[in-house]
């Protein structure tokens, strides 16, 4: 838990309408993300995630700190996309999906030389701080669409782990795969996105 | 002796916090030994970041207003 998230938690308490602001701006399009992939279909996310903004209104007298801020609201999200997919029918049994989109290894072997080095070495990013990064838009968008054409169980691993911050144990009881599963996806979806990055900055 | 190659398929495990003692000491040892695995790993955390601020972009206007109601209606108007 961050100290942060306890102050910001307590100014929505509080009733400090540009906090909630400042959340919804930072957090509605990607849990409309989560939210489309465990409903299949946009319109329903965005019912979803809308639903699940009320419900953090009415309930943040009761966030502790336990976990990230983003992370108890991406709860709140899994929850009402599951209900909904459930009730339409429309349930999807994520550790199946796992399986089909991990087949092959997560790099080409033509990456790697006989012995097992790197065959190109590997590219320096020299130039590349996270400071500069985060205003790179062309890059940002390199990335997002990166992202957004990842197979649906390698982008919600993606955006619950490492977006949200989800602990790996509550990704795993959310979704219900082992936590050898959420690796190989996590890990083959964050090769993806460091290639698309990679392949941004090579082009310059 | 770990190769890249194996480094890399342990990468994330190793990020996670995943890899049995053993598997955790050799590819430490790789990485103290090898730049181009040192580069690699550090450009996996850089896109976790960028994957984060990549995703951060606000909703219409039309639903952030109609949340921002939402909002104002629960709260009371609070210390706005």
């Amino acid at each position: 838990m961050s100290r942060a998230d306890l102050a910001l938690a307590q100014r929505l308490k509080a009733g400090d309408a540009e906090a909630f602001r400042g959340l919804v701006r930072a957090q509605h399009n990607r849990l409309i993300r989560i939210a489309a992939v465990l409903t299949q279909s946009a319109a329903t996310a965005e019912e979803v995630v809308q639903d699940a903004w009320l419900v953090v209104i009415q309930r943040v007298d009761a966030y502790e700190g336990r976990a990230p801020l983003s992370a108890w609201i991406a709860g709140i999200v899994i929850n009402k996309a599951r209900d909904r997919a459930q009730r339409d029918g429309k349930m999807i049994s994520f550790d199946a999906m796992a399986e089909t989109e991990v087949e092959g290894p997560a790099l080409a072997p033509e990456r790697f030389a006989p012995d097992g080095h790197w065959a190109d070495g590997m590219p320096a990013w020299e130039t590349v701080t996270p400071e500069r990064l985060v205003g790179d838009r062309q890059m940002l968008q390199k990335v997002l669409a990166a992202l957004d054409s990842l197979p649906p169980a390698q982008r919600l691993a993606v955006l619950l782990r490492d977006v949200e911050g989800l602990e790996a144990v509550e990704v795993c009881r959310q979704l219900g795969i082992s936590d050898g599963n959420l690796r190989v996806l996590l890990h083959r979806a964050r090769n993806r996105l460091r290639e698309a990055a990679d392949q941004e900055l090579r082009i310059r | 002796m770990l190769t890249c190659q194996g480094l890399s398929e342990n990468a994330t495990a190793y990020m996670e916090g995943a890899l049995p003692p053993m598997k955790r000491l050799g590819a430490w040892t790789h990485l103290r030994i090898c730049p181009a695995c040192r580069r690699y790993l550090r450009q996996l955390r850089l896109v976790i970041g960028l994957t984060r601020h990549a995703t951060h972009e606000p909703p219409p206007d039309m639903i952030e207003e109609k949340l921002m109601l939402a909002f104002r209606q629960k709260k009371g108007g609070g210390t706005e």
